[in-house]
């Protein structure tokens, strides 16, 4: 318990740092004229002023940071503007994550899930079967994929299965979204695979690895003897004990899945946060992507602090040595 | 049951995750690396000594060393006649008709990767891109292992207050994921070369400084690092003279498959708006250009693409030769 304490406080404060570094990092190049001139490059000196004192960045550095951590923390993360001349209007970037968030959401657990669905049998047949040629061509083929970056498994998909065969859409870019895994399995399932086929590797390889080491055990020797058979002794016996190095990447892993993610919804123009990150960038909305970049770092950190937790709670070995220690 | 065969990848993630549990170091970019040490290929250690480095390892240092002399070369070549010059445009001959007119054409005899939708020869521009691309995945691991190998030699050595607090500029660093601090960083400090290599040497440095971490502890632990201190040897000698030599080979190995993850993320980075201003020609921003038309003519994305994937697979099998091969001596041990 003091543990899970210690590792909260830590996490407060790298959030902080975090936070105040992402904000003096666009303060200190972007500068204040600069900000709102790459923003709204073809309005008005007035205009631009009057954004300027909306935003704040007429006051002194840390009355702004603290009123911008103020505004992150009751969830008022900045406006993107649109439009140009003196037609500038803003849309809350609260409002756009909202709607997106959820996209992106869905995307990553589709391809976390459809990932561990492959690698885990995959990965228990290879070390069952360990140098047989199942096993060896699995191994050659897993390294193929690890090669294969996930944007360019998009565009194969989005050139043969999306353009050519025309089987499934290659613009996700619906004005609503649907969230119901039956109407949009059809956008999704494209940047799904994308982003799950290096992922499908990795798991598989450490799955084998630590399984290989977990069928020499003596209580499985013991469950042989007992005639029980092989696949329960997998599953049951075996796959447990040997999931837990599994678990830890898998939570690691999210962050190079949230990078794919961005990339890949770019390509596929899917509705995400990752899109909108890109869209942020190309459109020189700085305070919009630099709100994206802080909610990103939250979810990665926090995300990844429970998964630290969950390890040990599994693994009673881990929670015992710590408390020794 | 059948002898299980030993993937050197194993050693690196178990001493990662070991390391993770030792020190409470919470989040981590490993994954990025883990994603390129686990997949090895069984590499036979007794096969290794005797064969000497055997047919993979040979084709990827073929491909890396042609990519890399093309790439030096590719002003010599344009200039002799031998490519066709990246920024001549080949326009169709005009048809009567007046309809429109695709330019792009699929790979033939005279184009082997096709010509662009500008009408520039897609070979050509993929050598022209290979320069910048190469440069910045070697240049910018170079500085994230220098950096970062000195933080987290010195990190995993120095375990007390100096440890931790190189562990908490770490974890800072390894808070965004890699990507996403990469075009953080380009799009406030600006489209340029420079700029994307310092964004990715800022992103892998903290993961290298993990590796060399991980593995500093595991070396400075053993009894001949103790032997030299015993004998009055100072710190700075003992990192020099013992920890460090025991600890390159692995991070040369790392440092590979890093090339490899920046070399994709240079092409990532192009692909969502955020990498070296279009204008300049890189794998990525090839693909980037060539996305419009990717139903007409994919052979432009494709080509970039295909070079990306030989060349990861080159680097990643070199990794993992490296690591087998430096492992000889350890188990000989």
């Amino acid at each position: 318990m003091r543990m899970i304490l210690l590792k909260l406080v830590r996490l407060v404060v790298v959030l902080l740092v975090v936070s105040f570094l992402s904000f003096w990092f666009t303060k200190l190049i972007g500068g204040n004229n600069d900000l709102v001139a790459k923003m709204i490059p073809f309005s008005s000196e007035q205009e631009k002023e009057r954004v300027r004192e909306q935003i704040g960045l007429n006051d002194p550095f840390f009355t702004q940071y603290f009123d911008w951590l103020g505004n992150f923390a009751t969830g008022d993360l900045g406006e993107l503007y649109t439009g140009s001349g003196e037609n500038v209007d803003s849309v809350p970037v609260s409002e756009v994550i909202a709607k997106r968030l959820p996209v992106s959401l869905l995307l990553m657990l589709y391809a976390q899930l459809l990932a561990l669905m492959i690698a885990i049998p995959l990965g228990v047949y290879s070390a069952y079967k360990a140098t047989s040629r199942f096993d060896r061509a699995a191994n050659i083929t897993m390294f193929g994929l690890l090669a294969l970056p996930p944007f360019v498994v998009a565009l194969v998909l989005a050139i043969w299965v999306g353009a050519k065969w025309q089987l499934l859409p290659t613009q996700s870019n619906l004005p609503e979204f649907p969230l119901n895994p039956i109407d949009n399995w059809r956008y999704l399932l494209m940047p799904t695979i994308s982003l799950a086929l290096a992922q499908i590797a990795i798991y598989m390889r450490l799955l084998r690895s630590d399984m290989i080491a977990t069928l020499q055990e003596d209580f499985i020797t013991t469950a042989k003897a007992k005639g029980i058979s092989a696949r329960r002794i997998l599953f049951r016996h075996a796959l447990r004990p040997s999931s837990l190095t599994l678990l830890t990447v898998a939570g690691l892993n999210v962050g190079a899945l949230i990078g794919g993610a961005v990339v890949v919804e770019r390509i596929f123009k899917v509705p995400g946060i990752g899109g909108e990150l890109a869209e942020s960038i190309v459109r020189n909305q700085i305070i919009e992507t630099q709100s994206l970049v802080v909610l990103i770092a939250i979810f990665y950190v926090t995300f990844n602090f429970f998964v630290d937790i969950l390890y040990s709670v599994l693994d009673p070995r881990i929670r015992h040595a710590r408390a020794i220690a | 049951m059948p002898v299980p065969s030993h993937n050197p990848g194993d050693d690196i993630v178990q001493g990662l995750v070991a390391d993770e549990q030792r020190h409470d170091l919470g989040a981590d970019e490993a994954s990025l690396y883990f994603t390129a040490v686990e997949g090895g290929p069984e590499i036979d250690r007794e096969k290794l000594k005797k064969k000497g480095l055997g047919v993979g390892a040979w084709l990827s240092i073929i491909w890396l060393g042609l990519l890399i002399v093309t790439a030096l070369l590719q002003p010599l070549l344009v200039s002799s006649g031998l490519v066709p010059d990246p920024s001549r445009v080949e326009l169709p001959k005009i048809s009567g008709s007046g309809e429109a007119l695709v330019v792009a054409k699929p790979p033939s005899l005279e184009h082997p990767f096709g010509l662009s939708t500008s009408g520039n020869d897609v070979f050509s521009l993929v050598l022209e891109g290979s320069r910048r691309s190469l440069l910045i995945g070697f240049v910018s691991v170079f500085f994230g292992l220098l950096v970062g190998g000195f933080l987290g030699v010195v990190g995993g050595y120095f375990k007390g207050k100096t440890g931790g607090f190189i562990g908490s500029i770490l974890d800072i660093l390894l808070a965004f994921p890699a990507l996403v601090l990469a075009l953080f960083v380009v799009q406030v400090l600006g489209r340029t070369v420079f700029n994307v290599t310092l964004a990715l040497a800022i992103v892998s440095a903290p993961v290298l400084a993990r590796i060399a971490r991980a593995s500093t502890l595991s070396w400075s632990e053993r009894e001949f690092v103790l032997a030299a201190r015993s004998q009055g040897a100072k710190h700075r000698r003992v990192i020099w003279r013992e920890v460090l030599p025991n600890t390159l080979p692995a991070m040369f190995s790392i440092a590979l498959l890093g090339v490899a993850v920046v070399i994709v993320a240079e092409a990532g980075l192009a692909i969502i708006g955020a990498g070296v201003n279009p204008s300049l020609t890189t794998w990525g921003n090839i693909i980037f250009r060539g996305q419009p038309e990717l139903k007409e003519a994919p052979h432009i994305v494709l080509a970039p693409s295909l070079v990306i994937f030989f060349t990861v697979l080159a680097l990643n099998y070199l990794g993992d030769v490296v690591r087998a091969r430096s492992d000889v001596r350890e188990s000989a041990i």
